[in-house]
């Protein structure tokens, strides 16, 4: 049984009777049981995965209607909500929370008989960009399992790029979902704001988040986008995108598309390997058709300060809700006074989560909101008007998805400033609320270098067709785990 | 420049209580400090542009039963409420 084909591979290879989806889903749990000890992407397992895929399997054999996955095994990034199951977000907080409803993305892909395999590992309430910051443990890189998967969504991409699954879903608030895919080599999608309900995803910071497909080939991300994109009533943030198929006319080429190439985002303290990749990326575009010219985005150089400030206020909104009397662990209330209670419950809060609570009161804080949060707005907002206005001329921007190549493991953990700076390519989108894609292009000494293409916002189909055009000329190396 | 003072305030304010004291707050304290770096952005006067959702296509305002008691699912509860610690000792 091969486990490393695309989603839509596997569709056709279930569709046509020549594999049964019960025998992958069985062979994908093998794997996991036996690769998922040294890469820990996996927080929990679905026992229950090859029953379900047994069931898809008797509809294929006898003729009745299946949805469009035919039991393709999904991991789910572990702060997104599967009735009946735990949802920890990686957090001592939750370790016992079972939620009582499915996400709006997960009802989606439970109507196309998709397989949950099991839920994955992120940085606490996905406040990180290496998994390091989990309460249960780092994923590990499958590249070389001394370095960091990248992050939050590093079970996500572990998990794709290990071949424990077929596709993931991540969320990205600052690139969570395209800051791992590069570390790992896969694809990872952040779609317009609003195209993805975040409906019973446990929420971090909802004006800049959104859900985001992770998988192997742009193509697959494509379907994925076409199964859970789409209006929600139970998330008014939703977009309609007409139904819009993402895959249909995905070969379209880019001939003629003008391509924006962001000078902020390969200047100072970029890695001379992540340069030569982006050279040569460009080169293959204009290969491709494509007019790739400098284009410059002052507001670049504030994006991270601004980023961190409004997602760190909407993060201490948030979490103030862990006060451990709704959710939280067992810990008696019996001989406390309300608000040691309180601080001696969130002393189960890991350090980052900490942190970004604290920075997360005092920014917003009398005295303080106009030095910090207001003026983070002021800088959100012309990052947006100055990103519509380069729109106005190029159909898409380019930029490395991460200025720096992955990382070792605790290289970095202890100093938050030099981590805030690795996510200076990623977070224009989400401030923006543009879509974004990252791409596996070149492996450099053994480790993963992403390439990141950005669109107008709705333009998600556009994105889609331009980074399928790149991938068609890239051949990579096989992960080695 | 923000204060060790004012960093410990705000935590006690958002009733988080740290062990490791200093690093903490050397930390938070490097943290906030990058954030000077929105001086030097030049937005003083630019105005804070909001995205208007419309209210129109919100869900209908309506009891949906639940089957499950939710209350079943927490860990300190007496009946129907919620138990919580005494608000004073």
């Amino acid at each position: 049984m091969n486990l490393k084909i695309s989603a839509l591979e596997f569709v056709q290879e279930v569709k046509n009777g020549n594999i049964s989806a019960e025998d992958f889903v069985a062979k994908t749990l093998e794997r996991i049981q036996s690769v998922d000890d040294k890469l820990h992407a996996f927080l929990s397992v679905n026992e229950e995965a090859v029953d379900k895929a047994q069931k898809i399997d008797k509809k294929v054999k006898s003729g009745d209607k299946v949805g469009a996955c035919f039991g393709m095994p999904i991991s789910i990034k572990d702060n997104m909500c599967i009735k009946d199951s735990k949802t920890t977000c990686a957090s001592k907080m939750l370790e016992n929370f079972v939620a009582p409803y499915d996400a709006t993305v997960i009802t989606k892909l439970k109507e196309q008989d998709a397989v949950f395999i099991g839920k994955v590992n992120l940085d606490e309430f996905a406040m990180g960009l290496t998994t390091e910051f989990s309460a249960f443990g780092p994923s590990k890189n499958p590249w070389n399992l001394d370095y960091v998967p990248g992050g939050s969504s590093g079970g996500s991409a572990v998990s794709v790029s290990a071949f424990e699954c077929i596709a993931s879903l991540g969320s990205d608030t600052g690139g969570s979902v395209r800051n791992p895919a590069s570390f790992c080599s896969i694809v990872g999608y952040k779609p317009t704001y609003g195209l993805i309900s975040r409906y019973g995803l446990i929420s971090y910071s909802n004006s800049i988040e959104q859900i985001g497909p992770l998988t192997r080939t742009v193509k697959d991300a494509a379907f994925m986008l076409n199964i859970i994109s789409g209006l929600d009533v139970n998330d008014n943030t939703t977009r309609d995108n007409k139904n819009e198929d993402y895959l249909s006319e995905i070969d379209s080429g880019i001939v003629g598309k003008k391509i924006g190439i962001i000078q902020e985002m390969v200047g100072d303290g970029i890695d001379p390997a992540v340069l030569s990749a982006t050279k040569d990326a460009i080169v293959k575009l204009e290969g491709l058709g494509a007019i790739c010219e400098e284009v410059s985005i002052d507001m670049v150089k504030y994006s991270v300060a601004a980023y961190y400030t409004i997602t760190a206020t909407e993060a201490g909104s948030n979490l103030a809700r862990y006060d451990n009397l709704r959710y939280g662990y067992d810990f008696s209330v019996e001989g406390y006074e309300f608000n040691s209670y309180i601080s001696k419950a969130r002393k189960n809060f890991g350090p980052e989560v900490i942190r970004r609570m604290i920075i997360g009161g005092f920014v917003p804080s009398a005295g303080q909101a106009g030095k910090y949060f207001l003026k983070a707005m002021k800088v959100k907002s012309k990052l947006t008007k100055e990103v519509d206005e380069v729109f106005k001329k190029y159909d898409l921007l380019i930029a490395p998805t991460v200025p720096i190549l992955p990382f070792k493991i605790g290289e970095k953990i202890d100093d938050p400033v030099s981590l805030f700076l690795i996510d200076i390519n990623t977070v224009t989108a989400n401030l923006t609320g543009k879509p974004a894609i990252s791409l596996p292009f070149v492996i450099s000494n053994g480790l993963p270098i992403g390439i990141q293409l950005l669109a107008d916002s709705m333009q998600d189909k556009l994105l889609l067709q331009a980074a399928y055009a790149l991938e068609q000329t890239v051949t990579l190396p096989e992960v080695p785990i | 420049m923000v204060t060790e003072e004012e960093i410990e305030h705000v935590a006690k304010l958002m009733r988080i209580d740290v062990d490791d004291h200093k690093e903490f707050v050397d930390k938070v304290h490097a943290m906030i400090d990058y954030f000077d770096v929105l001086d030097s952005a030049g937005v003083e006067s630019e105005e804070i542009s909001m995205h208007e959702i419309p209210i129109s296509n919100l869900r209908e305002d309506k009891f949906i039963p639940f089957n499950e008691k939710l209350i079943d699912k927490l860990n300190n509860y007496k009946g129907t409420y919620i138990r919580a610690p005494k608000m004073s000792t």
